[in-house]
């Protein structure tokens, strides 16, 4: 297909925390770096993420999370994804994870974890990396 | 392409997202599918909300759609907010505000950008929502940013057309009046639970209520609507077919007061617009439109290419020199223009005319 396409992201908020300054920051950042940019708010369950990532046809979902129960809300995605036939979908995650969570959630399909502190450079390069050699 | 336009039908919800990205974007395919789409839709009336950003219209959808569940209506919803002029980005910020709708097998919800196509309203998304109108959505609701002159754009595909103000967006009416006059069939001032409000609902209904919209008959030539041929026959009281009055409305789309209202108003502006000759006269004049763009789109191309050819160096001169005025030297790249769109594709010659045949 049209490899020159604007590619589109989902931002995505699961899990109970209400904090949504550093999701909102990314939005922004990648809409400023030229992707189309679909935020969820806050508070979202995977359903309606994946519901969401189908629908509007996204290259890409990034998860925010702040809350603890990442384990679980991102396995949950990922295999709703699956259900969905959706795979193709590049997933990320970013939040307070803690390093040893992170090879649990790149064998569920999370292509990468970023951690607070990530430069957003690092997020964007690596997007930008994927996405270029990735339709 | 007929299996994926079967599968739409079917009501696939893949098949329904990746056509629209298909027809968003460019590609050998797209042409025949947009074509192939045209043919098979135009029974919908969709529905346009326009208007100043932050006015609320997308919680507005979000409250009109609510309602629309609960009488099982099945509903369509296109979103297109501007492309980043300096990035090319863009950040899609009306599904938020709908996100209670996500899971709702029968609500289906798409984002565009404008993608730097002219006015509020992109080409893609006429073509996204005959894509919802074959997966049986009813109605297609689109929502556009619009201010003043690019109203008109949405009016141009919508068959009824909402156009929303609230206070600190879009108070000046007068600025806006002429504008809204030619597109709105409702006119609806959000955010009345704000006291500002009042005084722009005031306002506004000062400057629209009892006004009867003159927009058809500014629109397009309107050949199958009873009033061309009948109404000279009718008392002065007699107001055209086509000549509506515009609504005023106030609501509250956060806590959904006045919404239940403004439906009743949109459906039977809906029904409306189902009526057979209704039907078809908006629907060509849509189609129309998508014409009309498709074919100036070609002819600035060609008028570029005409216009950037060294040898018109010389017309330029006798143009400076005083000897043709800017009319003729025009009219003449106009022509120049044409004749070289003609000779790229000389078969479309014989398109429109029915003496070729
Ligand atoms: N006070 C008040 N705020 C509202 C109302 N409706 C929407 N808003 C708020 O207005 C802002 C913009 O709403 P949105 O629907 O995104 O506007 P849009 O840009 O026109 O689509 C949001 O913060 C909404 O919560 C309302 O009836 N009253
Ligand atoms: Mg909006």
């Amino acid at each position: 297909m049209d490899g020159s396409r604007t590619k589109r992201i989902l931002i995505g908020k699961v899990g109970l925390d209400g904090h949504d300054r550093g999701a909102k920051f990314i939005v922004r950042a990648l809409r400023n770096a030229g992707y189309e940019v679909i935020y969820s708010g806050i508070r979202r369950t995977p359903e309606q993420i994946v519901r969401t990532a189908v629908d509007e046809d996204v290259d890409v979902i990034g998860l925010s999370l702040l809350s603890g129960a990442h384990n679980e809300l991102l396995a949950r995605v990922a295999e709703l994804l699956r259900e969905e036939d959706a795979g193709n979908i590049v997933l990320f995650a970013g939040g307070t994870i803690p390093d040893r969570d992170i090879p649990h959630l790149e064998s569920l399909g999370f292509k990468w974890v970023f951690t607070p502190g990530a430069p957003l450079s690092k997020i964007l390069s690596a997007l930008d990396e994927e996405l270029k050699e990735g339709v | 392409m007929d299996e994926l336009v079967d599968q739409i039908r079917r009501g696939d919800r893949r098949s329904l997202a990746r056509a629209m990205t298909l027809v968003d974007g460019v590609g050998p395919d797209v042409t025949e599918l947009k074509d192939r789409l045209r043919q098979s839709t135009g029974d919908v009336p969709w529905w346009g909300f326009t208007g100043p950003p932050g006015v609320g219209k997308s919680t507005l959808i979000d409250a009109l759609v609510t309602l629309l569940r609960r009488s099982a209506h099945r509903t369509g919803i296109i979103a297109i907010d501007p492309t980043s002029p300096v990035s090319g980005g863009a950040l899609l910020g009306d599904r938020v505000r709908m996100m209670r709708h996500a899971v709702d097998r029968d609500v289906f919800i798409r984002s565009l950008a404008t993608r730097g196509r002219e006015g509020g309203l992109s080409d893609a998304a006429v073509h996204c929502a005959r894509l919802l109108e074959l997966a049986s959505y009813d109605p297609v609701l689109i929502e556009t940013v619009g201010v003043g002159q690019n109203e008109v754009d949405v009016a141009s595909v919508a068959d009824v057309c909402v156009v929303v103000l609230g206070p600190g967006y879009g108070d000046d009416i007068q600025l806006i009046k002429a504008g809204l006059l030619e597109v709105a069939d409702v006119v609806v001032v959000n955010k009345c639970d704000l006291p500002e409000a009042g005084r722009l609902l005031k306002e506004v209904h000062s400057a629209f209520a009892g006004i009867v919209g003159v927009a058809e008959a500014s629109r397009l030539p309107d050949p199958h609507t009873p009033d061309s041929a009948g109404s000279d026959a009718e008392g002065d009281e007699s107001v055209s077919a086509s000549v509506r009055r515009v609504e005023v409305l106030g609501v509250e789309a956060k806590s959904g007061r006045g919404v239940e209202e403004l439906l009743d108003t949109l459906m039977e502006a809906d029904r409306v617009a189902r009526e057979p000759a209704r039907r078809q006269s908006l629907h060509d004049r849509r189609v129309l439109g998508e014409i009309r763009r498709s074919a100036m789109k070609r002819f600035e191309e060609s008028l570029d290419r005409v216009l950037s050819n060294p040898t018109y160096r010389a017309h330029v001169d006798r143009l400076l020199h005083g000897e043709c005025s800017l009319d003729m030297m025009a009219g003449r790249f106009a022509a120049d223009a044409a004749t070289e769109l003609y000779r790229e594709s000389p078969d479309a010659g014989d398109v429109p005319g029915e003496d070729s045949a």
